[in-house]
């Protein structure tokens, strides 16, 4: 063994999307320790809460993240909604879960695409990201918007979608899935890519149960903690949903399980559009939250479980909102994943935990 | 199968032992935050298993009280603690991973406790609106239009709310606009 020293990487760095600062222990070229830090975006987006009064700050929740914006508005709209005890639109619902599964679809394939381009497979990054495009044209389509969707309000969503585009949404959807049925073939069973990821940054089911993961990082562990089995809104209305899951740990078993995921979206997808009920989408929110109300909610974002917590102080505006993000939750499994491995693949398994460091510091 | 959220008291003395007794019996932590209140901090750990999510809350933690951390138990608490004290200047002891304030690169010191102008505002008002629902609650107890019923109304919103003079109007635009203040200047 060599001498022990360390080496600082990130927060900026070619591989890594988002400013992570990483001290790597090393000895010769195996990693014996890392330690993390974050805290260089901090925006204190919580502390926006005082000054936004319930029915706005859904805009500020959506801005967390760029990537997974729907899931926090959504995440947020159902806090509040528990806090203020309203009942939404039963379409409303549907069109939730219709939504944030496509941005479960949009939010893989741009990982998907990342971790290729990241093993320097530049083909396959530029595919992922050409589905991608079309998930997002469905989204502006639907919405108006690419990225920031505004879509969702407190008491449902702002805007209805026609049985036409519907039909567009499934057509797209199912003309996506036999392309990505090709990329998925590559990702799984080309060498190149194995070479990169089988056996690579492996954490098995006690160490993830240990370390509290969550996600499809957690679910390539064995791990079954997909907050959709509790059928909140329109997922109690599937004719059964089993999440996918993994028992190798490894970067492989997180691509895979990411990967099959995207298809499980597309049926997810396809079965609520042919169940899903007429009716208003949203119901006119009156009053404010109760003076020392609180709730609890989570949501399983495309990262994993996301926690919100909300509480009132008898005017519009809200006491507190906290959001707790899945990233914030991998990070210690991200250490323990990375102790032990070579030094040349720590940038594959932090990309394979996804992280998200804006979402993480708010 | 549903998720049954529930909100538990708890003592900073047993929070130690609260922890070591989830970590054995299965239960994951989910996360821990912190709510600034009147009367101090208010802390709130989560902890999962199966179809269960307990939020346990320890009450009005007053500066420069200690909290034992539970990183020791869960590893990635390490990350809200360091927040908790970043952010909110609890003091947590013996955190696994302890960046000693430097978790976060924030500009100005605990500023989750600083009380904005908008958030001062928001808290008088919805002091008055509960002394108003008292004062008609009480004028309706004692038959309505009573001259003792308008007596006794009137000290519970002199005493709940303060006077108009000195509450802080934000300016245009919302705090970010005004100046900021510190709870108790």
């Amino acid at each position: 063994m060599g001498k022990a020293s360390v080496i600082p990487f990130g927060p900026q760095h070619p591989v890594l999307p988002e400013p992570l600062h990483l001290d790597l222990v090393v000895e010769d070229e195996t990693v014996i320790e890392a330690i993390p830090q974050i805290g260089f975006v901090h925006r204190g987006l919580e502390k926006l809460v005082e000054t936004r009064d319930f029915n706005q700050f859904i805009y500020v929740a959506e801005r967390i993240c760029g990537i997974c914006a729907f899931g926090h508005s959504l995440g947020y709209a159902e806090t509040v909604e528990q806090l203020m005890q309203v009942e939404v639109p039963k379409r409303a619902e549907y069109l939730r879960v219709i939504w944030h599964e496509m941005s479960r679809i949009h939010s893989h394939l741009l990982w998907m695409g990342l971790a290729a381009d990241a093993f320097g497979f530049e083909s396959l990054f530029m595919h992922c990201w050409r589905l991608r495009e079309r998930v997002l044209d469905l989204f502006e389509a639907t919405t108006g918007g690419r990225v920031i969707l505004s879509v969702v309000k407190v008491g449902g969503v702002a805007r209805d979608i026609t049985d036409d585009m519907f039909r567009k949404i499934q057509d797209t959807l199912n003309g996506i899935k036999g392309e990505y049925g090709q990329i998925c073939k590559t990702f799984l069973n080309d060498y190149s890519v194995k070479n990169r990821t089988v056996g690579v940054g492996v954490i098995d089911e006690e160490a993830a149960r240990s370390q509290c993961m969550v996600g499809p990082f957690a679910r390539a562990s064995n791990v079954n903690n997909d907050i959709r089995i509790f059928g909140n809104g329109a997922y109690g209305e599937l004719d059964g949903f089993e999440p996918i899951l993994d028992t190798q740990g490894d970067c492989y078993a997180r691509v895979k399980v990411r990967a099959l995921e995207v298809l499980q979206s597309i049926e997810i997808v396809n079965e609520l559009i042919g169940k899903i009920p007429a009716g208003e989408v949203a119901v006119e929110m009156k009053g404010a939250p109760a003076d020392g109300a609180e709730a609890a909610s989570v949501l399983e974002q495309p990262r994993g479980e996301c926690y919100y917590y909300a509480r009132g102080n008898g005017t519009k505006y809200l006491e507190r909102m906290r959001m707790r993000t899945p990233t914030s939750q991998n990070i210690a499994g991200m250490t323990t994943a990375l102790a032990g491995c070579d030094l040349a693949d720590v940038n594959m398994i932090v990309l394979t935990i996804d992280p998200c460091i804006s979402c993480t510091e708010r | 199968m549903s998720l049954n959220v529930s909100f538990l008291p708890l003592a900073v003395k047993d929070l130690p032992s609260c922890a070591r007794s989830r970590k054995d019996e299965g239960w994951r932590l989910v996360q821990m935050l912190c709510v600034r209140t009147e009367k101090g901090t208010d802390l709130i750990y989560s902890f999962m298993k199966d179809d269960a999510l307990e939020n346990y809350t320890i009450k009005d933690v007053k500066g420069g009280m200690e909290i034992p951390s539970i990183s020791e138990s869960f590893l990635n608490a390490f990350v809200f603690e360091n927040e908790a004290h970043d952010l909110f200047g609890v003091q947590v002891t013996d955190i696994a991973i302890d960046f000693a304030g430097k978790f976060y690169a924030v500009s100005q010191s605990e500023p989750m406790t600083v009380i904005s102008p908008a958030q001062k505002e928001a808290r008088e008002k919805a002091a008055k609106i509960a002394a108003a629902k008292a004062a008609k609650e009480a004028k309706g107890a004692t038959g309505g239009s009573t001259p003792e019923a308008a007596k006794s109304a009137r000290p519970a919103r002199a005493k709940n709310a303060a006077p108009a003079a000195n509450v802080p109007r934000p300016a245009k635009g919302g705090a970010s606009a005004g100046k900021t203040q510190k709870e108790g200047e």
